[in-house]
């Protein structure tokens, strides 16, 4: 199937971006990181019409849906929300050094779909997926994980910032943008995620009445994904208490992020559950 | 001043309800027993994990309701305390915004202008008077309404945009509660319920999945056939139950329910849920000891009685399985019973050649694993036919609309919460001595960075315009 090659391929160019990006931060060369952008840039568009590709392939073996049905598509779907979200922030922000995070938390996703045993197939839609629901619920979704995944990266940065010294001017810091403004962009990517959640939690509920007659069942996936809503919306709080700016929003936006990554990963193999079809 | 003692208790209370803190605290302990409820087996789930567990931690677990966290009584507490706090600080925070949503507005303000970049000051060669008329098209064209003060030598526009939005947080809070609202609706006055039509069948009450009881629905529901279609991979593609709805024995409606696919009728929601079969006829053969013969061939029900050419005896077929002890396939349970009142009862197997490879040859003379325990007869289950039921839930639930216009809400109100902002643009106009000078600044209440990208398109847009 081509689009598993151009994936793979995709995969080695998001690694050696994110290369680039490093070197940019530890040379405190700029040509470094307008090739990175370049080649992320490219990437996205490769993984983009690999997407589009592995569409019209399941139309060719007669179980036409979208690429969104089982864990290695929604893994694949992850890693392209995160690098579509990335560019759009450096494409506002004008600073790459978030790059060399961003960039490799989406190898790091596109390695794990395609070594670990993952299941690449194409494989046609059980009776439970078969709903105009699935398109919205895993797009929300994903967007949604793959903000959270950006503004774990911010809060990651920020704190790396208030680690460094400023007489020693660590080479790798410089080129991290100001704690006050990397606190006003986490701030403003978590909005994003928990629109993102919230609509992805209400179209799952709306599919689950139509599939299973209820709307929320406590099911493993149903409530960790309200785990992590309630530990985002304590984010979105805590910035309106005196003293929670800074250091602690950023240990509670790791958080979150960890109980996202629960969301998706722990409940399908640790926890059983209605989502098993996702693993 | 004192106050009297339980006023100051009754403010104690409601500052405590009104601050951020309890919100915080709250939001994270519901998080944190939710995560319990994920680790401990819940409901049916609990009953195996609860036979491992001592007699004494089985008490403690059972008073806390932790075999069924989510709907224990403090779990619920949880959930009322943070709708109580939620109410409290909006009742608390309602008189200020209410403030800020009618404060007047006032177009001759100076702080806006200290410290403004110089981008947003221009200098133009035309009239004060002009500058001002077009000024105030410009900008009752962008924002509609606008507010000036002018004297001579100065002239101050105002317009704004998005005062609403104060109120974003508050649609916010309340579509919450209209989802909680839903939920005690749907539970008090909703039910779960499930049902399992067999093919051919017809039922007229369903199970309630909350003490098993059942419940006469009003109509009854025919099952003509339930099937499941395969992908090639041997992945199911679709179930599908072809239904009717009989009112006093009259069709009423006739549907075919599909996963996802839910029917209503009578205020009722049938869905796909699950499928199963039951044995259904048992095809026996029966022979006579020494002989090759086939003495008879019988195809039965479970229940149905026959019997044997030169034979008085009585036998029925007892029971039968699809897998008995879930290990030795289709089986039957054939009960003999003599003139004189004896009986005697042993299972026939489908797979007997198999088995006796399997098992040692001592097991089948016990009579009751025996198929020749009726002498000089021996039994042999030729097949034993199933009989597919189709499972459906059928619920009912009038608090759904309601969580779902909250579901609504909620998100109008994330986008006036987050994407919009009150923002408030003044435009000065000063005559200096042949020229005269435009100076644009702002001011809003979140979202700085698009105020500014704002106030550089206006300076911009009227720069252009009086050029």
């Amino acid at each position: 199937m081509i689009n598993s090659v151009i994936l793979s391929y995709t995969t080695f160019v998001y690694f050696a971006s994110f290369m680039l990006y490093l070197l940019m931060m530890v040379m405190g060369k700029d040509v470094f990181g307008r090739l990175a952008s370049i080649l992320t840039i490219g990437a996205l568009i490769a993984h983009t019409s690999a997407i589009i590709l592995r569409w019209i392939e399941s139309y060719q073996f007669d179980m036409g849906h979208a690429p969104f049905s089982n864990f290695y598509e929604s893994l694949i779907f992850f890693a392209w929300a995160v690098v579509l979200l990335y560019v759009l922030i450096e494409w506002r922000t004008k600073n790459r050094s978030i790059g060399t995070f961003a960039s490799l938390l989406a190898v790091l996703i596109m390695a794990y779909a395609s070594f670990s045993g993952v299941d690449s197939r194409i494989q046609p839609l059980i009776p439970v997926l078969k709903s105009n629901w699935l398109i919205t619920h895993v797009i929300t979704c994903f967007i949604g994980y793959a903000a959270f995944g950006i503004a774990f990266c911010l809060s990651l940065m920020y704190l790396l910032k208030k680690v460094d010294d400023p007489k020693r001017k660590g080479i790798l810091l410089k080129t991290i943008p100001d704690s006050d403004i990397l606190e006003e962009l986490n701030y403003q990517v978590i909005i994003i995620g928990f629109v993102l959640l919230t609509l992805g939690i209400i179209t799952g509920s709306v599919w689950a009445h139509s599939a299973w007659g209820r709307y929320w069942g406590w099911d493993p996936k149903e409530t960790w994904s309200l785990i992590t809503w309630l530990v985002y919306a304590a984010v979105l709080h805590s910035r309106m208490m005196r003293g929670w700016r800074g250091k602690k929003m950023a240990i509670l936006s790791m958080i979150g992020f960890f109980c996202v990554i629960f969301t998706y990963l722990g409940v399908n193999f640790i926890l059983s559950g209605l989502h098993s079809y996702a693993t | 001043m004192k106050e009297p003692n339980n006023k100051r208790g009754a403010n104690i209370l409601w500052n405590v309800f009104s601050s951020m803190k309890l919100t915080l605290a709250l939001l994270i302990i519901l998080a944190i027993t939710s995560l319990f409820g994920t680790l401990i087996p819940q409901q049916q789930e609990a009953v195996r994990f609860a036979q491992g567990l001592s007699p004494r931690l089985h008490q403690f677990f059972e008073l806390l309701g932790l075999f069924d966290l989510y709907h224990s009584l403090w779990f619920r507490a949880i959930i009322g305390l943070l709708a109580l706090n939620l109410v409290i600080c909006s009742v608390n925070r309602l008189p200020t915004t209410l403030k800020l949503f009618r404060a007047p507005s006032r177009p001759d303000r100076s702080k806006p202008f200290e410290d403004l970049p110089p981008q947003r000051n221009f200098l133009v060669e035309r009239g004060i008077e002009d500058v001002g008329n077009r000024v105030a098209d410009f900008l009752r064209n962008q924002y509609g309404r606008i507010v000036s003060k002018s004297t001579p030598e100065k002239n101050y526009l105002y317009a704004e945009k998005g005062r609403y939005s104060y109120f974003g947080v508050y649609l916010v809070h309340f579509s919450i509660l209209l989802v909680l609202i839903g939920g005690v609706i749907g539970s008090v006055f909703g039910f779960n319920a499930y049902v399992n039509i067999l093919e051919g069948d017809t039922v007229d009450s369903i199970i309630l999945t909350k003490d098993m009881t059942s419940k006469r629905l009003g109509f009854s529901v025919f099952c003509e056939k339930f099937n499941v279609d395969y992908y090639d991979n041997g992945s199911p593609k679709e179930f599908r139950s072809d239904l009717g709805f009989l009112v006093e024995g009259k069709l009423a409606k006739k549907a075919s329910l599909l996963m996802n696919r839910p029917i209503t009728f009578g205020g009722i929601t049938f869905y796909q849920s699950s499928y199963g079969s039951i044995p259904g006829k048992a095809y026996l053969s029966v022979q006579k000891e020494g002989s090759d013969l086939v003495e008879s061939i019988v195809r039965v029900e479970i229940g149905d009685t026959f019997s044997l050419p030169g034979s008085e005896s009585q036998i029925q077929v007892v029971n039968a399985v699809s897998n008995l002890n879930e290990m030795m396939g289709p089986a039957a349970l054939i009960s003999v019973k003599s003139r004189e009142g004896e009986e005697i009862r042993f299972w026939v197997f489908q797979n007997i050649e198999k088995l006796r490879n399997q098992y040692p040859e001592a097991m089948f003379q016990a009579p009751r694993m025996n198929p020749s325990s009726f002498k000089p007869y021996t039994f042999f289950l030729k097949e034993l036919e199933s009989r597919f039921y189709t499972g459906l839930q059928a619920n009912k639930n009038p608090g759904v609309s309601l969580v779902w216009f909250g579901c609504v809400v909620m998100v109008a109100g994330f986008f006036m919460t987050f994407f919009t902002s009150h923002r408030k643009i003044w435009v000065r106009i000063l005559r200096s001595t042949d020229e005269t000078k435009i100076s644009v600044a702002g001011r809003t209440n979140r979202n700085p960075l698009t105020l500014e990208k704002e106030l550089d398109l206006v300076t911009s847009q009227l720069h252009k315009l009086l050029d």
